[in-house]
């Protein structure tokens, strides 16, 4: 946002995704495994807006039919559904990891060739550690992870596990977003 | 990523409307601060001391005009469809988390204020949470961060300066009845005054104008955020149609707010658009509808 975009009232666009780190993950998920005992709950999700126009249900049935495709070597499982927020979330099982962060990797590729990767909210990959719940948000605008732990009850999160996660894997390649304030909540992740 | 869908074309008429009307204000102010000089008098002073002002009113108009609304901040417990609705307009539009605000009154309104995006507070009534679907509610928010994104406080601050700084000299005036002879060779008082008349009048009319330009783009800026350019134009007519039944107490207290507001608070036809903050509502409607064919064409 320069200071000509600000002073004549911001740009003509969203800024466009950043480039795509997801595989980030799949070299760090090995540390997490391991080290961190932070194992995959095999479900992934991305979350974006549905624009309501003609060609954009139409990209998503392409998308669908493509992962099928492939999901008959890898063994995805993809379904998707819409939260209160008005958002789609489209919904990837797989126990391998690796092929979990492929098929993500696909369908946020295929949503941005069809000219809608600026509608990309976040990608979510859910882990276990200890009985609890952890995820890790990819927020396509900064090209950045966080993790995310939700702490039960109403709206709230365990900051503090989040802030220690990102210390332990901070040798690990994730590209962390740096700045706390936008480590925005996801609740009701239904992953 | 190059090519995307929900890009909307640019609007280079508005775009160089606001820069003529900046342009013009800024040469206005340039001739004024040159009369403030020339003067030689104590107008110098005075400008440093209204800067100052300026200043803390940057600082700390935020908190006044929450108090003034009886706005509270409240955190993701107290309410949570708001701040997770917000947090999911911050992530798209890629801005900081700003604090959430609610004002508890029937007028169905929102603003948002401070000085810079990290400074930034957006607040809600209790009456537009009530009135408005989660969709528009959602295009009204995504205005909001469109004037915290665009920096508008910040750049209506500055704008406002010199203009508050004419007002302050026209004051002064009646106090000295013109006073300070010129006797250290500057410009006779009576000069100053005129100027600062004539640059507060002028200034008034620009600043409207910017103002209005101002909501332009942030409804440009919701509706790309949103990619529902539509459900902001039903909530703008919502909330007019709402503004008209409200009770009038309500209405004369929020009228100081205005130039925050979404929707101005009284909404009387719009034969006065050149005195008015906000463009009319049917202007703005049209020009979301255009967004909407734009969307939908692409």
């Amino acid at each position: 946002m320069g200071f000509f975009d600000a002073l004549l009232g911001g740009g003509k666009k969203l800024k466009t995704a950043a480039p795509d780190r997801l595989f980030a993950m799949t070299t760090a998920y090995v540390a997490m495994d391991t080290e961190l005992d932070m194992k995959t709950t095999g479900a992934a999700g991305i979350v974006f807006q549905p624009l309501a126009t003609s060609d954009f249900e139409q990209i998503l049935r392409d998308t669908q039919e493509l992962l099928a495709g492939t999901a008959e070597e890898t063994g995805t499982a993809l379904e998707s559904s819409d939260d209160e927020h008005g958002y789609r979330w489209i919904i990837l099982r797989d126990p391998d990891f690796e092929d979990l962060v492929v098929a993500m990797n696909t369908v946020s590729t295929e949503l941005a060739a069809g000219g809608y990767g600026d509608r990309l909210l976040a990608a979510v990959f859910a882990f276990e550690q200890k009985g609890r719940r952890v995820h890790f948000i990819y927020n396509y605008k900064r090209g950045a992870f966080y993790p995310f732990v939700p702490s039960g009850g109403e709206q709230r999160r365990d900051s503090e596990a989040e802030m220690r996660i990102k210390a332990q894997l901070s040798d690990e390649g994730i590209p962390f977003e740096p700045e706390l304030t936008r480590w925005f909540p996801l609740w009701d992740i239904p992953l | 990523m190059a090519n995307s869908k929900a890009v909307f074309k640019r609007d280079p008429g508005l775009q160089a409307r606001m820069l003529l009307t900046m342009f013009l204000l800024g040469l206005l102010y340039v001739g004024f601060a040159a009369v403030l000089f020339a003067a030689n008098t104590g107008a110098v002073v005075m400008a440093v001391v209204i800067g100052l002002f300026a200043l803390a009113q940057l600082f700390f108009s935020d908190k006044l005009a929450l108090a003034s609304m009886g706005a509270k901040e409240v955190s993701p417990e107290e309410a949570p469809g708001l701040h997770a609705m917000i947090d999911r307009l911050c992530i798209q539009a890629d801005l900081p988390k700003p604090k959430i605000a609610v004002a508890d009154t029937d007028v169905p309104n929102a603003f948002a204020i401070g000085r810079s995006q990290k400074a930034a507070t957006v607040c809600a009534t209790t009456g537009i949470m009530r009135t408005l679907s989660p969709a528009e509610l959602e295009g009204v928010m995504a205005h909001e961060l469109a004037h915290v994104k665009n920096r508008d406080v910040l750049i209506m601050t500055v704008v406002s300066f010199f203009a508050s700084i004419a007002a302050m000299i026209m004051q002064f005036a009646f106090f000295f009845g013109g006073g300070g002879d010129n006797e250290d060779g500057g410009l006779p008082f009576i000069v100053v005054l005129l100027a600062s008349a004539l640059v507060y009048v002028i200034s008034f009319f620009l600043m409207m104008s910017l103002s209005r330009y101002r909501e332009f783009t942030a409804d440009r800026g919701a509706a790309l955020t949103t990619g529902r350019p539509s459900a902001l134009a039903s909530a703008l007519m919502t909330i007019s149609g709402a503004m008209q039944r409200v009770p009038e107490t309500d209405l004369r207290e929020a009228e100081r707010m205005n130039a925050f507001f979404i929707v101005p608070a009284s909404v009387k036809g719009s034969i006065k658009t050149l005195f008015s903050t906000h463009p009319p509502m049917e202007k703005r409607i049209e020009r979301l509808q255009a967004l909407e064919a734009q969307l939908q064409a692409a």
